[in-house]
């Protein structure tokens, strides 16, 4: 190792002498702090051409006729047929499938919690812009699922078919959601299809990936003990591949649905109609009780897919249930009474399956006495339809319903009069004294030592710099090329106001995360706590946590930054508590046995052992603040966040996909960065 | 004197892991060994030129240290891993030119093979994995069933049949092993260091129920393993292998006796020779009629009777065979000396 050190010296001295030559030009001589206006290649003008070209030849030209309008006209005909039917469902029909599915993969308290998740989109008067929601999310799942699993065992079983999928899967994964929306606007105009097909796109990666993994990591032994037997391909793969792969892919299922929700609530900005786009109009007009509302249903929707979707493969995965009657956590198990109900409970569910068992008997088919919950639950559900229809229960009784508007922006407005701003002894504190804080003595700073003292050249050369140190020629010449790529897109100032709320965002971020990950690593009691609150934290998409950001900070760079934070938390968090806890037992055994103090211990042995882990988790942290950028852009972050959200609101499209390009060349460059800066300290571990 | 019936037979097979495996043989011929070769050119041998008969209802052992090739060369016989070059000659067929579907016969019907960690299916049950076999050729449940039990009584496991794998000890799942193979009542069993995963309690007793098994079933049986003394329990031939070659084939007692180099010679250190050395390994060929009034013994009279009863007699002991004719003759030194090589 440190021999390549020694060859790579006299490069790294030569680019440093030109680092600071370049510094000193640009300070005495000529001023670079602009990157040439004359250099812009003015992508946004072809781009802008196409668009208007697309409009005109929408009906003529064969490409939309015979390729993206049938792809279009499926889709949208798919959309309107399952929202036609969500809606035409008398809404109890809904809840009470939930309920049943939930108990059948769960328990009782799953089955109660899901269904009032449900039933909440009803209480706070949005039931029609759920189902358009779920509508969405139903068939872009499963158009996802249907490419997905088939393409997976494809390159699950092909080591060729892996090799080439991967490139693509990996550029899938780095881009930010939102670039991919704007390039669909492009062929399918605005509105639900290019919505559903940008959620099929991002969330394709996770399908494809978890089903290879679970073919692949089948026992080599076991796939080679049915060959030994003369087993067809075929029957490899459906006896023995598939069912061993199953937890694993239904674990793909999870997340692939997750990861929808997650960009059908964000495609609100190019026309999906829906809670998201309810979210949107709420922000907009600063409507803050109706985002609230709207937030929640999204919150409440995702808990509720995430956790029946994860009953359901965990129940794959052990193919046994026990305690369906089971209503309270484990730890309040020491409860008499809390025992004595949930024995009744788990006596009462016995009994109605012994009931149903009876009575399923009675047909004499062996079918229906095996599935005699299936049976009796679809005997259910069309009596409730039959019932519902004739009553005309399709919409959600107004009666029912309780706004949070009224309350809510009234909290809002006391927010504004007594957080934003209040004296205490001698300080202002306060959101708005702190947003300033951190825009005078973070942001400006930031931007300027990059914009002004560095200057454009100074900084293509330091990325080139540390892109040769840390991995080689093929990283420096290339992060090079991709930064003046940023310049020849016209957004180098964007791109240098965007780097620096990244990096204070990622600063706020470690800075919280990484002593609450140690703390969490060293006590069990915190990692319990944290447990459940980051799992929330997770499950929600990333859209939703700009309403409480806008409750307290209202709009500007800094609720932005705040969101984000918000975002990135748990996997910093998570992956530092996990570092430390896996450092080897036996090394922190040793540790203690020479007499280190648990000081010594963390820094000695648990930090350095955990620092690979720690930074992934840095890393991801990076990440999930550039996918947050223009979400940000949303609530008024600057820079190219609000260029993309503005290039879609105000049609100039041309701008908001070179900001879309901008935010991927950051991503990539950085992402890159860091990887390689991290295994080149992490040698010889 | 009739030719022995060989169940299989083995010419010059070699399996060279790599992607241009032709270079190598060039490259061999020059006189480069096997480590310079995988230095070189990236190449692996995995088997190098070995040939071998099995004759029928025999426990054939190829034993040898990891790295040898042995569990390469067992999954050539049945084509999971393709040899680069050979004939390998099941039942008269060479099994090299089979097309896929009379590869899957063969499989299906032929050879069933255990496996070092078991290779069961963890998403089966018990009598699902020994019906496994019978299920991928098409049989009805019932029946598949049906005769899945049988083998599972056979190998003691009648009441499990309802567990998973994971749900039973080490020795109770190559129980499971073995009676997934033998469920498809195939004529040749191969078995890949299928003892090596369990403790040495189990594994003795699992030796024992192989030996019970094979006595009453008559399979021939192919058996890989790394334990010297596991396959002088076993076999009725060894081929010991070292760097993918066969470098001593024969009886136990002979391997023992006479072990053809320090290579060899290393395992029989630790073997108990008295109890492997018989009469008919350390006897003097003598003329037929030598006898007289000389003690008599059986050939297979093992080394340990021998010290007693040469102790008492003056004069050299008659080795006698299974026909009662005398083949040979053993005294004093040659017991001493058999003892002597020991050390």
């Amino acid at each position: 190792m440190s021999r390549t050190i020694k060859n790579k010296r006299p490069y790294l001295l030569l680019g440093l002498g030109l680092l600071v030559a370049l510094l000193l030009v640009h300070h005495f001589v000529l001023n670079l702090n602009l990157f040439p206006e004359a250099w812009d290649v003015r992508l946004r003008e072809p781009l802008d051409a196409f668009k208007q070209w697309s409009i005109r030849n929408q009906t003529t030209h064969p490409i939309f006729l015979y390729f993206f309008e049938p792809i279009s006209d499926g889709i949208d005909f798919a959309l309107r047929r399952a929202e036609a039917f969500l809606l035409w469902l008398p809404w109890p029909v809904l809840v009470t499938a939930v309920f049943l599915t939930a108990q059948k993969a769960g328990n009782l308290r799953l089955a109660l919690l899901t269904s009032f998740c449900l039933l909440f989109m009803g209480l706070v008067g949005l039931w029609p812009e759920s189902m358009q929601t779920v509508a969405l999310m139903t068939v872009s799942v499963l158009i996802t699922l249907l490419i997905g699993i088939p393409l997976g065992i494809w390159a699950g079983r092909n080591a060729r078919v892996e090799r080439g999928l991967r490139p693509f899967l990996d550029a899938m994964q780095t881009m930010p959601a939102f670039v991919y929306l704007l390039p669909l606007v492009l062929f399918f105009s605005y509105g639900r299809v290019p919505s559903a097909i940008a959620t099929i796109i991002y969330a394709l990666p996770p399908a494809i990936r978890l089903t290879t993994l679970g073919i692949r990591e089948v026992d080599k032994e076991t796939v080679e003990a049915a060959r030994s037997f003369g087993a067809t391909p075929r029957q490899i793969l459906f006896k023995v591949q598939l069912p061993l792969a199953l937890p694993s892919i239904m674990a793909g299922v999870n997340q692939t649905i997750m990861m929808a929700l997650g960009i059908v609530v964000i495609a609100a900005i190019i026309g999906a109609a829906g809670l998201g786009g309810i979210v949107l109009d709420g922000l907009r007009s600063l409507r803050v009780g109706l985002a609230l509302e709207a937030g929640l249903a999204i919150v409440f929707l995702a808990v509720l897919l995430d956790r029946l979707s994860e009953a359901i493969a965990v129940r794959n995965r052990t193919g046994v249930v026990v305690a369906n009657g089971r209503l309270f956590p484990k730890s309040w198990q020491t409860n008499r009474l809390i025992i004595r109900l949930e024995a009744s409970l788990e006596w009462l569910y016995q009994s109605g399956g012994k009931l149903l068992a009876r009575l399923a008997g009675l047909s004499h088919s062996d079918f229906v006495t095996r599935h005699a919950y299936l049976f009796a639950s679809l005997l259910l559900l069309g009596a409730l339809i039959w019932l519902g229809r004739a009553l005309e229960w399709t919409t959600f009784p107004e009666t029912w319903q309780l706004s949070l508007q009224d309350p809510v922006d009234t909290a809002v407005l006391w927010v504004r009069d007594n957080w934003f701003e209040f004296e205490w002894g001698p300080f202002l504190l306060g959101t708005r004294p702190f947003s300033n804080f951190v825009i005078l003595n973070l942001l400006d700073p930031i931007d300027a030592f990059f914009q002004e003292f560095l200057s454009w050249p100074a900084l293509i050369v330091g990325v080139a710099l540390l892109g040769y140190w840390a991995a080689g020629w093929r990283l420096a010449l290339g992060g090079a090329a991709v930064l003046f790529g940023l310049g020849l897109l016209g957004m180098w100032e964007l791109a240098l106001v965007t780097l620096s709320q990244v990096i204070v965002a990622v600063f706020f971020s470690l800075i919280i995360a990484l002593p609450l990950g140690v703390w969490a690593a060293k006590s069990d009691r915190v990692t319990a706590v944290l447990r459940p609150i980051l799992d929330f934290l997770q499950t929600i998409p990333a859209f939703v946590y700009l309403v409480p950001v806008v409750m307290l900070f209202n709009v500007g760079r800094v609720p932005g930054i705040m969101a984000s934070v918000l975002y990135a938390l748990p996997p910093a968090i998570r992956l530092t508590n996990l570092g430390i806890r896996q450092a080897s037992p036996e090394a922190v055994e040793a540790a203690l046995a020479f007499g280190s103090t648990s000081r010594q211990l963390l820094f000695k042995v648990q930090l350095p052992l955990a620092l690979p882990s720690i930074m992934t988790g840095i890393n991801q942290t990076v990440m999930m603040v550039l996918a947050m950028v223009v979400v940000a852009g949303m609530v008024g972050g600057a820079g190219l966040g609000l260029e993309a959200v503005n290039g879609l609101f105000r049609n100039q499209l041309g701008q908001g996909i070179e900001a879309g390009l901008a935010i991927v060349i950051l991503a990539v460059v950085i992402d890159r960065l860091l990887l390689a800066s991290a295994a080149r300290t992490s040698v010889g571990r | 004197m009739t030719k022995p019936q060989f169940t299989i037979s083995c010419r010059k097979v070699w399996k060279i892991f790599g992607p241009n495996p032709g270079a190598v043989r060039p490259l061999l011929d020059q006189g480069l060994s096997r480590a310079e070769i995988l230095a070189q050119t990236g190449h692996v041998i995995a088997v190098r030129d070995v040939s071998f008969d099995v004759r029928a209802g025999e426990i054939f052992v190829v034993m040898g240290l990891s790295g040898s090739g042995k569990s390469t060369l067992i999954r050539c016989l049945s084509r999971l891993i393709e040899p680069t070059e050979g004939e390998i000659v099941v039942n008269g067929q060479n099994v090299v030119d089979f097309d896929a579907a009379q590869l899957r016969e063969l499989r299906r019907h032929k050879m069933s093979m255990v496996f070092q960690r078991f290779g069961l299916f963890p998403h089966r049950t018990i009598l699902d994995n020994v019906a496994y076999g019978l299920e991928i050729q098409g049989l009805k449940k019932e029946q598949r069933h049906a005769q899945a039990r049988q083998v599972l009584e056979m190998v003691g496991l009648k009441s499990w049949e309802n567990y998973y794998p994971h749900e039973l000890s080490g020795g109770m799942q190559q129980r499971v092993g073995l009676a997934r193979a033998l469920a498809v009542d195939p004529e040749i069993l191969l078995c890949d260091e299928p003892f090596s995963a369990l403790d040495p309690l189990i594994r003795r007793e699992m030796q024992d129920e192989l030996l019970r098994l094979q006595k009453t079933l008559n399979k021939t049986i192919v058996f890989i393993t790394h334990d010297f003394l596991e396959a002088l329990k076993l076999g009725h031939h060894i081929a010991i292998m070292k760097d993918g070659e066969i470098v001593q084939l024969g009886r136990p007692e002979e391997i023992v006796a006479h072990p053809v180099n320090d290579y060899v010679r290393e395992f029989t250190r630790d073997v108990p020779r008295i109890k492997i050395i018989t009469a008919k390994t350390i006897m003097t060929v003598a003329a037929t009629d030598a006898g007289g009034n000389h003690v008599t013994v059986h050939a297979d009279t093992t080394l340990e009777k021998l010290i007693g009863l040469t102790a008492v007699s003056p004069d050299a002991l008659a080795v006698l065979d299974d026909t009662g004719c005398v083949i040979g003759m053993v005294d004093r030194t040659a017991v001493l000396q058999a003892l002597s090589e020991g050390n």
